[in-house]
């Protein structure tokens, strides 16, 4: 008998459809079903912030949510914040800052950081708070601050 | 057009990394394409009694099950000396130690089967401390002995100041290892071709070395393993030797089965499995003269190399000739050790041995200011090298500038600027300490690794005066493609973003040696600018026939060939090339470098181990809870000797990662080892610093002292992190008033060692 769950997503901005297993993770619906590799796995256990997704605008780390129980939600990805060209203003603050090393960790962080500029958060301790989820293990986050900042600046002018 | 080199210019590889269109092993997937997964061993050391692997291969999708006898080529691992089976036959040495490999339809019915297997082990008696290790009748790791070898340095040994030195210190460093973190696991993908030919996709350091470890476990000839890197999710040594392995265990698979064959490890297994860096114990006694002048050093460390040699011998070759550090010592004598334990096997990590004998010698000089009753600082200015005395631990006379005081001065002005700054609110209990530590890093590899140290690179210019670069060495975050696009731009005029630098491929480069002791930029970099000056070798005639001018007086810059000295005088280079394609001119050029050869005597240790070095200072505030044993690193001020600038970002941004690396290992980073198994593979029990623990950071680049690299480069990746822990270990006993001589300060080895002192000790009696 086939278990699969239906489940339907505003997936970047596109009305979509999938089947999945009832222990399905969303990092492998959108990994393996959606092809959109972009989304990290660094460790599977909601430790690293690799795989932060926004989730009806909040960002979640995708390998902690079942995708079963997304039915309905819209789901924003890496590839559908700022497209090919990582167009969205921190992203392009993090090139411009050279907030970008081995960029492992970069998806989920432009993630926190989209939703962090979303969320209106200008204090930069608060902002480190809220970066705190997502382990970056070259930058040592200072350029990743600046980037933000920079993003700040640029969003309002 | 602004001047490339030092510039800002936005990384290659920036944009697809914030797109999230660079793909990384674990994107990769091919048609058929198998998921790998390894039975381990649970515990060690042990007999395998019996392996019964029947229950994996019953598991619903596996496709082949492996043991030591279907490895086709040698069952064997090991980069500097193949000590260590691929598939252990019968006796395991440390926990993880392979036993057999699966290849399933899913990741899940791999690992699900890796799991199914119950391997039957006899315990063996173990042992895991290196110094126990050297005991008589301890248990013996390989029949080769416990002491795989020890290194020496003997300057004057014995000499007068030892017998008299009126000042004497003497203390005994525990220093724990570290685990790479990387945020990418290991990863491959294995893809035969044929029964004779093989190309693997591998996130790694060094592809040559995978080339090497897959051909062997083959039986292929190297020419018939193509190793592609892909984008690799840091590496900081961790993805040095170790991923010879995955690809090794890969490509075994891949041949049995003929079908791709991708390995991605869990994070738990990542951390449980692989390689770390190395724990030491650091033995010192040094004295000095009255005034904290320096008269002798001795030094013994034990360095914990684990089950099996791995990298141990070279990390404790850079350890061995920089146990003194910056400083003027007339006489030395110094003994590593490197002895087998059964814990895991220690690898490269970032500093390769310098941080451990940096953080011990760090202490030692505190412990000495402290001794004669003289600031940290000025212990250090009266012991430093100098354009004047220059003779380093090996007796090597350094050229001048010498900018170790230099750095020792900017760092502090740095700190100065911090008085009365506190990150952290003030609070009656808090206590506030600063500590200073240095580093005299050697750049590039040691003497004994010298026949390494070489780099290919291969340069085509195209018609629209755009230009492929291909390299040897790897991107793993550092900045390597960066800084060579900055220096190709650089030599060939050209706008950085018409320079496509592409990934190593061992198909389109010869074996450059690994991608390892801060080399980079230095080997890449020089290989590219020979081929260049090979391709102008053809390309200054034909822009000298249309300038006319002689070809001598060609030069190139802001996208023009032109005439030096008359700069009004210029064609577009895409004109020049334009010209070259219609005549059919070559435009493809091969570039090599090599280390000058040098002198060094492995019996006495003298010599010199470097062809230069770069000096670095760190400068550290803390505030430290005392009653929770709790540190906040407030401020950290770095000075660094970098010969010059290549790519400002990705120089700034090696000190930054640098620094904020070295304070967890320095406070947080602790490898709860039992009986050589880790006790905290998850990183929310092995915790390495979050954006919440970054420190103000402020530094001065020293541009005085030209090295050997490109335009004058030096090595950055490891001297941004080795200075850092000592600085905070200085900080932190600053802050208390006692000395901390274990790594890392964590909040029970900080009340430990605070004892009667601590806030509640009357309390607790």
């Amino acid at each position: 008998m086939d278990e699969r769950i239906v489940v339907r997503l505003v997936l970047n901005g596109e009305e979509r459809s999938f089947r999945v297993a009832p222990g399905r993770r969303l990092l492998d619906l959108l990994r393996e079903d959606a092809g959109l590799t972009g989304t990290k796995e660094g460790c599977g256990a909601g430790e690293c912030g690799a795989c932060t997704v926004l989730l009806d605008g909040r960002p979640v780390p995708s390998c902690l949510v079942l995708a079963a129980s997304c039915d309905g939600a819209a789901v924003v990805t890496v590839e559908g914040l700022g497209g090919p060209a990582g167009s969205h203003p921190f992203q392009r603050a993090l090139v411009a800052s050279g907030g970008v090393q081995c960029g492992f960790c970069t998806p989920g962080l432009v993630m926190t950081g989209a939703a962090v500029l979303e969320a209106g958060v200008t204090a930069p301790a608060d902002q480190a708070r809220l970066l705190s989820g997502n382990l970056c293990r070259c930058t040592g986050y200072v350029k990743v601050f600046e980037a933000l900042r920079r993003a700040g600046e640029d969003g309002d002018g | 057009m602004a001047e490339p080199l030092g510039g800002r210019h936005p990384r290659p590889d920036a944009v697809m990394k914030v797109a999230g269109s660079a793909r990384y092993v674990g994107d990769l997937a091919l048609p058929g394409m198998l998921h790998a997964a390894i039975v381990a061993a649970p515990g060690a050391p042990a007999r395998v009694v019996s392996l019964d692997l029947e229950p994996a291969r019953a598991v619903p999708g596996v496709e082949a099950v492996l043991a030591a006898g279907d490895v086709p080529g040698a069952n064997l691992v090991g980069t500097i000396f193949p000590d260590q089976p691929l598939l252990v036959e019968d006796r395991v040495r440390m926990v993880g130690d392979r036993l057999a490999l699966v290849a399933a339809r899913t990741p899940e019915a791999a690992w699900t089967a890796a799991a199914a297997v119950e391997p039957e082990l006899e315990p063996l008696p173990g042992v895991h401390d290196p110094v126990e290790a050297l005991e008589p009748g301890a248990p013996v790791v390989h029949e080769s002995g416990n002491l795989v070898r020890t290194f020496r340095v003997r300057r004057n040994a014995g000499g007068d100041g030892a017998a008299s030195a009126p000042v004497v210190v003497e203390a005994e460093y525990r220093i724990g290892g570290q685990e790479h973190a990387y945020l990418e696991p290991q990863g491959c993908l294995a893809i035969p071709e044929s029964r004779s030919r093989i190309t693997i996709v591998a996130s790694c350091q060094c592809p040559f070395y995978v080339q090497h470890a897959v051909a062997r476990v083959l039986g292929l000839p190297l020419a018939s393993v193509r190793v592609r890197q892909a984008h690799t999710g840091g590496g900081f040594g961790g993805k040095e030797d170790y991923p010879s392995e995955v690809a090794a265990c890969a490509a075994v698979l891949a041949f049995a089965t003929g079908r791709p064959v991708r390995l991605i490890y869990s994070r738990e297994y990542d951390l449980q499995a692989t390689t770390k860096r190395h724990a030491m114990v650091v033995r010192h006694r040094w004295g000095a003269d009255t005034d904290g002048r320096l008269l002798f050093a001795e030094v013994e460390s034990f360095l914990d190399a684990g089950a099996y040699v791995g990298l141990s011998t070279v990390v404790a070759e850079r350890a061995n000739v920089s146990a003194i550090g910056p400083y003027h010592v007339p006489s030395v004598k110094v003994d590593t050790h490197v002895v087998h334990t059964n814990n895991l096997f220690g690898g490269a990590y970032r500093g390769f041995g310098a941080p451990q004998v940096t953080w011990a010698h760090e202490a030692t000089m505190d412990r000495l200011a402290r001794a004669v009753g003289v600031d940290p600082v000025e212990i250090r200015r009266r012991n430093l090298l100098t354009g004047e005395s220059c003779t380093t631990c090996t007796g090597q006379e350094l050229p001048s500038p010498v900018l170790a005081g230099a750095c020792l001065d900017r760092a502090t002005e740095l700190a100065a600027a911090w008085t009365g700054s506190a990150t952290v609110a003030p609070s009656p209990h808090l206590r506030r300490g600063t500590g200073v530590a240095l580093v005299l890093y050697g750049c590039n590899l040691h003497h004994g690794g010298q026949f390494l140290d070489r780099s290919s690179a291969v340069v085509i210019l195209q018609p629209d005066a755009s230009a492929i670069v291909r390299v040897g060495l790897t991107e793993m975050g550092q900045g390597n493609l960066a800084s060579a696009q900055t220096v190709a731009a650089q030599a060939l005029g050209l706008d950085p973003s018409r320079v496509e630098v592409w990934e190593p491929d061992t198909a389109t480069v010869a074996d450059s040696g690994p991608t390892v002791a801060s080399r980079g930029a230095h080997s890449t970099g020089l290989a590219i600018l020979d081929a260049v000056r090979r391709l102008r070798r053809r390309l200054d005639p034909v822009a000298a026939g249309l300038l006319g001018c002689a070809p001598g007086e060609v030069e190139l810059a802001d996208g023009v060939a032109r005439v030096a000295g008359d700069p009004s005088r210029a064609v577009p280079l895409e004109r020049v090339l334009g010209e070259m394609t219609a005549r059919r001119i070559e435009t493809i050029a091969t570039g090599w470098w090599r280390s000058r050869p040098r002198w060094f005597d492995e019996a006495t240790g003298l010599g010199s181990p470097y062809e230069t070095y770069a000096f670095a200072c760190h400068v550290a505030q803390v505030a430290v809870d005392p009653e929770l044993g709790l540190v906040r690193v407030e401020h950290v001020a770095a000075a660094h000797d970098v010969g010059r600038i290549l790519h400002r970002d990705a120089i700034e941004g090696q000190i930054q990662g640098g620094i904020v690396q070295a304070m967890g290992w320095g406070l947080l980073e602790r490898l709860e080892l039992d009986r050589g198994r880790l006790l905290n593979p998850s990183f929310t029990d092995y915790l390495i610093p979050t954006a919440s623990d970054t420190p103000e950071i402020s530094m001065a680049l020293l541009e005085d002292a030209p090295g050997a690299g490109p335009f004058g480069a030096k090595g950055i990746g490891e001297p941004s992190f080795i200075p850092t822990a000592a600085a905070i270990r200085n900080a932190v006993c600053d802050a208390l008033g006692i000395e901390i001589d274990r790594l890392p300060f964590t909040p029970p080895v900080i009340v430990d060692a605070l004892g009667t002192a601590h806030p509640f000790a009357d309390l607790l009696d």
